[in-house]
């Protein structure tokens, strides 16, 4: 995108508190200019206050924030040229598609005919053409969370704010508009700030993922390094499917690292690049699904355990399974197709191999 | 009564309750029809001065209704109707604003309790409390006295203006209850939408909030219309004979000319007037909701 020179909007140690409860605590926070970064966390998480504090609906109780390089910490929302596209979309619902869409032009002072080609642009960029004169009722769900991105984008923000756009409409429309709105930004190249509780949506979409929780920043990633490097225990069970081993004393040998764990049990991976990790140290071991793998018959594999089978939660393309592994606990295997549930019967033993290479290991 | 276009009749169904509803209304119906009738049909006799008995057939009385006295009156209550409900409107919708939009629960129900206890006292008790209020040596002229502002006491009572002021009072209740009904079923988030895209509180309360209230504004203001056209005892009290609305005069011809003829048109007048300020509403409403779409 744009260079990197001023960021689009930047929260410097911004807390806000309701009574007793403080939703929001100390957090710095930088938006590049025309990045897609995703506000991630459980509901709760302050992340709702966070985009209203941007938007201006709420003021912080401390800290300031900073867009497009001026300070609008105390500055109304009507004076902050931020778009923001609401959970219910809050389309006005005494004006018809083309006035929503001008409403912003409008209270911009925009010339008539300069007015209707950029209302008739942006209807076009959420495919909307023709529909300008429809009133909002008549519209579908789809269509309404069309002219919502319609009136935010036509007024050119600063910064758009997507508050769970997509949470209202059903699973298919849901999966196309995200690719939508993936290309709508690629288009409109505006900054982006979209928040969700939904992993899915925020992996698909990002350029990177703010994971929250509490009113505290996780971790901030682009979406691969957030599923492959979790920074703490929250990030790497909020995101995906991930089993979480027993904690274990590591120590090396040779060119690999050995981890005991209670139970007799020891698993080996190839020695890392990653400090955090020394002798003798408690660690924490977190395993993806699709890094556990069944182990036919008698051949040689890395991290070979025993374990007995006793759930399949077939998918369609993969299947769950779950086996109990004695001393490692309950874990989850994703094994591809649906051949395992006939092959690998519930209460029947089989091995599996870990593939710690791959897991994550965070020093406890 | 004021549906506007956009709610359509609900798809039919089997209504399994509707004749046990349709029932009583039907028998309540009929009832105000047959009382209605008999008042008609007094309409139509003559007058005989000093008897109760009305005569034969006659349409004198309804040509007595051009006499400049009675289009006077007729005129009267139509102003006083219409100051009323304007009045009450602009007094009520901030009342009702604050009512809603308070932040705090006990702000809320106390302006609540303050809007709605008027309606648990009776309208006679009121009326005499604003004869006190507003007469000579009354509450705002013992006020305005003391302050210096006024040598001689201000006429108040026995006026228009006073007689105004008391209906207003009186339909304050009934006004903020229907306006803080339409307020709560405004999307504040659509405030938000407005104020998001750059208007500010004027503009925001000009384009969404005032428009999106239409529909109670215009339900509310009709309701006290008509309910002001049939007021009595307040005009009768705080007027003292000097203003005079339709309900008095047909008071005035029934109950002290006995002449029931002509008290009965008066009331088929009222009747007619009111029906007919409800029904041209209609029209009006959809045309104002159009208009504040648009910009």
């Amino acid at each position: 995108m744009k260079g990197e020179a001023s960021p689009a909007v930047e929260l410097i140690k911004v807390s806000k508190s309701f009574d007793a409860v403080q939703a929001v605590r100390e957090l710095s926070l930088t938006i590049r200019q025309g990045e897609l970064l995703t506000l991630l966390g459980p509901s709760g998480c302050g992340k709702t206050t966070l985009l209203n504090m941007l938007a201006g609906f709420e003021v912080p109780s401390a800290g300031s924030i900073v867009i497009g390089g001026r300070d609008v910490t105390a500055v109304p929302p009507y004076r902050r040229n931020t778009g923001m596209v609401f959970q219910n979309y809050a389309l006005f619902p005494h004006m018809n598609v083309f006035d929503n869409v001008a409403f912003g032009l409008r209270m911009r002072k925009m010339a008539k005919f300069e007015m209707a080609r950029a209302v008739g642009h942006a209807l076009e960029m959420v495919k909307l053409e023709g529909l300008a004169s429809r009133r909002i009722r008549q519209l579908s769900g789809g269509q309404q969370q069309r002219v919502a991105l319609a009136r935010a984008i036509v007024i050119e923000p600063k910064v758009l704010l997507l508050d769970e756009p997509l949470s209202a409409l059903d699973r298919n429309l849901r999966g196309a508009m995200q690719v939508e709105l993936r290309e709508l930004h690629e288009r409109t190249g505006l900054t982006t700030l979209f928040v969700t509780h939904d992993q899915e949506e925020a992996l698909g979409l990002s350029d990177r993922i703010v994971v929250m929780s509490r009113g505290e920043i996780q971790q901030v990633a682009t979406p691969l390094e957030l599923y492959r490097l979790p920074a703490n225990g929250f990030v790497a069970s909020f995101i995906g499917e991930i089993n979480r081993l027993p904690p274990a004393r590591c120590r090396t040998e040779g060119n690999d690292v050995v981890f005991e764990i209670a139970g007799g049990i020891v698993l080996r991976a190839r020695k890392r690049n990653q400090p955090t990790i020394g002798a003798g140290q408690e660690t924490h071991l977190f395993v993806r699904p699709e890094h556990l793998t069944l182990v036919e018959g008698d051949r040689p594999a890395p991290n070979r355990v025993s374990c007995r089978v006793t759930a399949h939660l077939y998918q369609g393309a993969y299947t769950l399974t779950r086996v109990d592994a004695g001393p490692l606990g309950n874990l989850q295997l994703r094994v591809l197709g649906g051949e395992v549930i006939a092959a690998a019967p519930i209460g029947s033993q089989i091995k599996i191999s870990i593939d710690l290479d791959k897991a994550v290991i965070l020093a406890g | 009564m004021i549906a506007s276009a956009r709610w359509r009749a609900a798809p039919a169904r089997p209504r399994p309750f509707f004749l046990w509803l349709f029932l009583p209304s039907l028998a309540a119906a009929l009832l105000f029809v047959a009382a209605l009738c008999e008042v008609a049909q007094y309409a139509f006799r003559v007058f005989t001065p000093g008897s109760l008995e009305a005569g034969g057939f006659t349409l004198e009385n309804f040509a007595r209704l051009a006499r400049p006295i009675y289009l006077s009156v007729l005129a009267d209550t139509l102003l006083i109707s219409l100051a009323t409900a304007l009045f009450t409107l602009l007094l009520s919708y901030p009342v009702a604003y604050a009512m809603v939009r308070a932040k705090s629960d006990f702000v809320r129900s106390l302006i609540m309790l303050l809007a709605v206890t008027p309606l648990f006292t009776g309208e006679i008790v009121r009326t005499y409390a604003w004869i006190l209020v507003l007469g000579s040596n009354g509450f705002v002229n013992s006020v305005l006295k003391a302050a210096g502002l006024v040598n001689a006491p201000l006429t108040m009572l026995y006026t228009r203006f006073g007689v105004i002021v008391a209906l207003v009072q009186f339909s304050m209740p009934v006004m903020i209850i229907i306006l803080a009904a339409a307020l709560a079923h405004v999307d504040r988030n659509c405030e938000r939408a407005a104020a998001n895209l750059g208007a500010g509180p004027a503009k925001v309360f000009r384009h969404v909030t005032l428009p999106l209230t239409l529909p109670g504004i215009v339900s509310g203001t009709v309701v006290i219309f008509a309910w002001t056209m049939s007021a009595f005892s307040t005009p009768q009290l705080v007027g003292g004979g000097k203003v005079l609305m339709i309900s008095n005069l047909v008071y005035l011809q029934g109950l002290s000319s006995f002449n029931f003829p002509f008290a009965a048109v008066l009331s088929l007048l009222a009747l007619a007037v009111a029906i007919g300020a409800l029904g041209s509403m209609r029209p009006f409403v959809s045309r104002l909701e159009r208009k504040a779409a648009v910009n």
